[in-house]
């Protein structure tokens, strides 16, 4: 963290989400757990969960191997259609924070499309991040995907 | 109550080993149910005592397609009317929980009290004498619906119904005592999931009672020895086989089974990352690992380790359910049970690494069961009793046994 940060904070930032979709988007999934540190905390929940206190969501991460195992099962093991995600996120919101890292929010808007060819919205919501930033990359220390949308459609497979 | 001649469905001569697709698909059916089935004579899931837990809160809830309210009175008593005004029938409540002191309609502000009695009508004798309600209204004859409502270890049941047995004879001695071993302590809500079925309400609910499944469609068991047909376990049924309990010890695995074979279940070279997610501890010295328990018409408990939770299974329409699961705890759960009860709720829900495929798998059969109206399933491993079955799960009895209940409800035991 002593590292300078020789680019704005915000494009970096940018640049994570960027990764970050097209590790999803693009069937890229086995690096998607590179955009974490170890340990890490990437949780699914929902308003409802959230705003009721309650600790439990859809699924939670801690470290990066437990992003794998998420990975791999849903390669080897999970039975489901196949399916893809197309990720649309706006209104990033950057906050320094006194460690050093940046609290980032935004919203984000998930389109699924199934195998037959149906194409539904089938998540919206808010992305609660901790940042780590080092020289030119950036990680997510922490995701919080907070979905407005608490009803799940079939199943929850790929990560939002 | 329907006259048998009306019968909309002939079913197959060979019993509870055979069901006719028609029952997943037709909309006179799907009606029927509603009137016969979750307006009739059962005792259906409505909440947990946890949920209401001050004077005054509310929760919304449904019974099949009646929407209805779960109310703790100002007393401490619990209640349940239909969520719907005696004037237009509109929804009183439209939050999914709410703390009240009375229930207003918000169209036309009648007020009822929270046991459901008309308390208020604005411009009942009118204005300037002029207009308002008929000498003859009556507020007392003017109440919201109520439910009979029983409880069982923090567990709320209501039921339409005014001929069912007790809650505790509907349940029977087994079914009360799974209960009573999981709810022996007062719980915690830790979080809820709702999550949309494009398949027959039926066909979760056959899926939740089948041990012939588990192992095989939900890969992650076998593979990580969490559940295998060759440990020790059972089936326990009551009388009619409409309720059941599936469980587990795995304590007792043997080698053999799955090795080998063409399962695709049992993946050897696969190995967790991070397998913090499958540890768990004991809780309780009866070696049971896993119970998973149905309550007809539509409700499931399950212990699956360390992860509790109880699913409300709410149909809305021939093809389509919505389940509503609440994951909890214990209140005295200490830190170490509470990490590891959050660690495991990865297993189970729409997400679930053990539970995500029967979302799945139930629009697979809804799709898959168009086109012809005489097809049927076919329920025979284990043979064609219903019957509790100590020991072994290789068998679909349970299965059977929720047809037996069903047939008997909607006369089509004859």
């Amino acid at each position: 963290m002593t590292e300078v940060v020789t680019r704005d904070p915000r494009r970096i930032i940018e640049d994570l989400h960027a990764r970050y979709v097209r590790c999803i988007d693009d069937d890229r999934l086995e690096a998607w757990p590179d955009l974490f540190t170890d340990p890490c905390r990437y949780q699914i929940t929902t308003r409802e969960n959230v705003t009721r206190n309650l600790p439990l969501g859809l699924l939670e991460c801690t470290s990066t191997g437990m992003l794998r195992d998420r990975i791999e099962a849903l390669r080897r093991v999970n039975v489901y259609e196949p399916q893809t995600y197309s990720h649309h996120i706006s209104a990033l919101e950057v906050t320094p924070r006194d460690d050093g890292t940046f609290a980032a929010r935004s919203n984000y808007l998930v389109i699924r499309t199934m195998a037959e060819g149906d194409t539904m919205l089938f998540s919206a919501g808010v992305y609660a991040d901790v940042i780590e930033i080092a020289g030119e990359g950036a990680r997510f220390r922490e995701r919080i995907v907070i979905a407005e949308s608490r009803r799940i459609d079939t199943l929850l497979v790929l990560p939002i | 109550m329907l006259e048998t001649d009306e019968r909309l469905l002939n079913w197959p001569n060979e019993g509870n080993r055979r069901v006719p697709y028609a029952v997943f698909t037709d909309p006179a059916i799907f009606a029927r149910e509603n009137e016969l089935i979750f307006r009739g004579p059962t005792w259906n899931f409505l909440g947990l005592e946890a949920e209401i837990p001050k004077p005054g809160d509310v929760k919304s809830t449904n019974v099949a397609a009646t929407p209805v309210l779960l109310i703790r009175t100002a007393d401490g008593r619990i209640t349940a009317v239909v969520n719907r005004c005696s004037h237009k029938g509109s929804l009183l409540c439209i939050e999914p929980f709410a703390n009240r002191k009375n229930l207003t309609c918000v169209y036309h502000a009648w007020s009822f009290d929270l046991d459901g009695n008309l308390r208020g009508v604005p411009f009942r004798n009118g204005v300037g004498g002029k207009g308002g309600m008929p000498e003859a209204f009556d507020l007392a004859e003017h109440g919201l619906e109520r439910l009979r409502v029983e409880t069982i270890c923090g567990l709320i049941f209501g039921t339409f119904s005014d001929a069912v047995e007790p809650l505790d004879a509907y349940l029977g001695e087994a079914m009360s005592a799974n209960i009573r071993r999981v709810l022996d302590r007062p719980i915690e809500v830790l979080g809820y999931q709702h999550q949309v079925m494009h398949g027959n309400w039926k066909l979760y609910m056959e899926n939740a009672r089948d041990p012939y499944h588990a192992t095989i469609l939900h890969a992650f068991y076998p593979t990580f020895k969490l559940n295998k047909l060759n440990m020790d376990g059972g089936i326990v049924l009551d009388p009619v086989g409409r309720h059941a309990i599936t469980y587990s010890k795995s304590a007792t695995d043997t080698a053999g089974a799955y090795e080998g074979g063409d399962l695709r279940s049992m993946i050897n070279d696969f190995g967790l990352a991070d397998p913090s997610v499958i540890s768990w501890k004991w809780e309780r010295d009866d070696g049971i690992s896993l119970a998973v328990q149905s309550i007809f018409p539509s409700f499931v408990i399950h212990q699956i380790y360390n992860s509790l939770a109880v699913r409300q299974l709410i149909p809305i329409a021939p093809d389509k359910a919505e389940l509503h699961w609440t994951l909890f705890g214990y209140a005295d759960d200490d830190d170490e049970l509470r990490a590891i009860r959050r660690k495991q709720a990865n297993l189970v829900g729409s997400a679930g690494y053990i539970s995500m495929e029967d979302g799945a798998v139930v629009s697979f059969i809804q799709r898959g069961i168009g086109g012809d109206e005489t097809a049927q399933s076919v329920i025979e491993l284990g043979g064609y009793d219903v019957a509790t079955s100590d020991g072994v799960r290789a068998t679909e009895t349970s299965v059977r046994g929720f047809w037996n209940g069903y047939r008997g409800l909607m006369g089509f035991d004859r």
